[in-house]
């Protein structure tokens, strides 16, 4: 039976021993930056993706990869990608653009 | 031979996104290494040390204190979370394709240890209780440790720590070509007169890269290898075999080996001093001395972390033993190795300490060794 990549990060994961020590002045922050970098791990192998795609249809298209890339969007194309890019932010951000931030003393109670 | 970045059967397959993980952790610890870590130093001054004097009234002393104002720095702080994150990755990244394609490689390792036409050989010890101290951490964060053994035909061990190696030493700034192994072939060329063994051991062999290069380097010598696990033992000599060399490896305690008084022309270690603890560490070498033949040469390798320059240098390398699992790295860092040889049985005369260029490296890497000829 084959093993999943889940199946086989559970084994990893279950066999590894001793405590993680903290760096960080805070235990949440610290797991926050381990799951960001694990995130930017993951976007380099998505990024390894799109680039072997881009290379396959270039060479469908028998024209340079370099051709493939320089596209320059204008029109109905442009307004689709800025409100794509604006989403984008919306969401990443979000903490930002809609922080309601607990006031010291209710959040140390 | 290389040691690093070879192909062989043993290895796992791995799909181009598994090695585009792999590549990008390498990457980021690249980065950290290279760009962020260096400027340790400097934080402890800016942030470190003003942060324990306003804290404490006074500057920080002893290397305990020094730790502790380290972590008053907010900079090293966020190092640290990095690059203890950027660690754990790095057997996220090898463990996934390891644990995947377990069951081709348990067999791929079953048929090459046991084909008739095998050079080396493999000798486990059933009673043999690894040593707590290597056996009981996870040294480096590697999951399970060096003795994990999960039964029989288990290789995970040791493909672990060969995968995960690759994927260290090259974010380390270690080049693909480098080989401990070939340093210590380089000083017995340059400072032994060519000495050329015919019965080579090498102690705390792990997954036998050092080991196969010499066998491949001298063909014509006999190379014995030790180490505590099963599993990182039976990878070890799968490895060897699927690369063509004979190598002889054993299950035993460095500080307690079986072997005859005398055995060998050339004993070495590599990397093993800084994972294990003082006492072991002065047996393995009164077991080295031992072991070697009169005219023989021993050779004791490991990482360049004991000549620095001031105590904030020393705490910031220091850094392995509180977050990587590196429970000996301070012991070893300050040890009076020279002593260790001497109470082994070797004369003040025949001790030589080395700084040795790696044989290639990005990042100006070097080893350290210490080096004694028994008398003929």
């Amino acid at each position: 039976m084959t093993t999943t990549s889940a199946e086989a990060l559970t084994a990893l994961i279950l066999s590894a021993r001793g405590v993680r020590p903290q760096s960080l002045a805070n235990a949440e922050a610290e797991e926050v930056l381990n799951i960001a970098l694990a995130l930017l791990i993951e976007l380099s192998v998505s990024n390894d993706r799109i680039d072997r795609l881009e290379r396959m249809v270039a060479a469908l298209r028998d024209e340079p990869v370099s051709a493939l890339r320089d596209v320059r969007y204008d029109g109905e194309a442009a307004q689709e990608r800025q409100e794509a890019m604006e989403a984008l932010l919306a969401r990443v951000l979000r903490i930002m653009l809609d922080p309601r931030v607990q006031p010291p003393a209710a959040a140390a109670s | 031979m290389k040691v690093r970045d070879l192909q062989h059967a043993v290895l796992p397959e791995t799909s181009a996104e598994q090695r585009s993980r792999q590549e990008a952790v390498v990457a980021l610890r690249r980065l950290l290494n290279t760009r962020v870590r260096p400027r340790n130093v400097e934080a402890f001054a800016s942030e470190a040390q003003p942060a324990f004097i306003a804290a404490y009234g006074r500057a920080p002393q002893s290397p305990e204190e020094v730790q502790r104002a380290f972590l008053l720095s907010p900079s090293y702080r966020r190092w640290s979370a990095a690059n203890r994150a950027a660690q754990e990755m790095i057997w996220v990244s090898v463990g996934e394709p390891i644990y995947r394609d377990l069951d081709r490689m348990r067999a791929a390792a079953r048929a090459l240890v046991t084909a008739p036409d095998r050079k080396g050989s493999l000798n486990l010890d059933p009673d043999y209780d690894p040593s707590a101290e290597v056996a009981d951490v996870d040294i480096h964060l590697q999951p399970g440790g060096y003795a994990m053994d999960r039964g029989e035909d288990d290789v995970v061990a040791g493909a672990l720590y060969e995968c995960g190696g690759n994927v260290f030493s090259f974010g380390q700034g270690i080049g693909r070509a480098d080989s401990k192994a070939g340093v210590v072939i380089r000083l017995l060329d340059e400072r032994f007169g060519g000495f050329r063994p015919q019965r080579i051991l090498d102690i705390g062999c792990s997954a036998g890269a050092a080991s196969a290069a010499y066998a491949a380097h001298y063909p014509d010598a006999e190379v014995h290898a030790v180490d505590i696990g099963g599993a990182m033992l039976r990878y070890a000599h799968a490895r060897a075999e699927s690369l063509g060399v004979g190598v002889h490896f054993h299950q035993m305690d460095a500080s307690a080996m079986t072997f005859a008084d005398g055995s060998f022309d050339l004993v070495v270690s590599h990397n093993l001093m800084h994972e294990i603890g003082e006492a072991k560490r002065r047996a393995m070498m009164r077991e080295a001395r031992r072991l070697v033949r009169p005219g023989g040469v021993v050779i004791h390798q490991d990482v360049a972390i004991r000549d620095q320059p001031t105590i904030v240098h020393q705490v910031e390398r220091d850094w392995d033993t509180h977050f990587n699992g590196e429970v000996h790295w301070s012991t070893y860092a300050t040890a009076d190795l020279r002593a260790d040889m001497r109470a082994a049985g070797f004369a003040a005369d025949e001790i030589v300490e080395h700084d040795l260029a790696a044989v290639q490296g990005f990042a100006g890497n070097r080893w350290y060794a210490i080096s004694a000829r028994k008398p003929a």
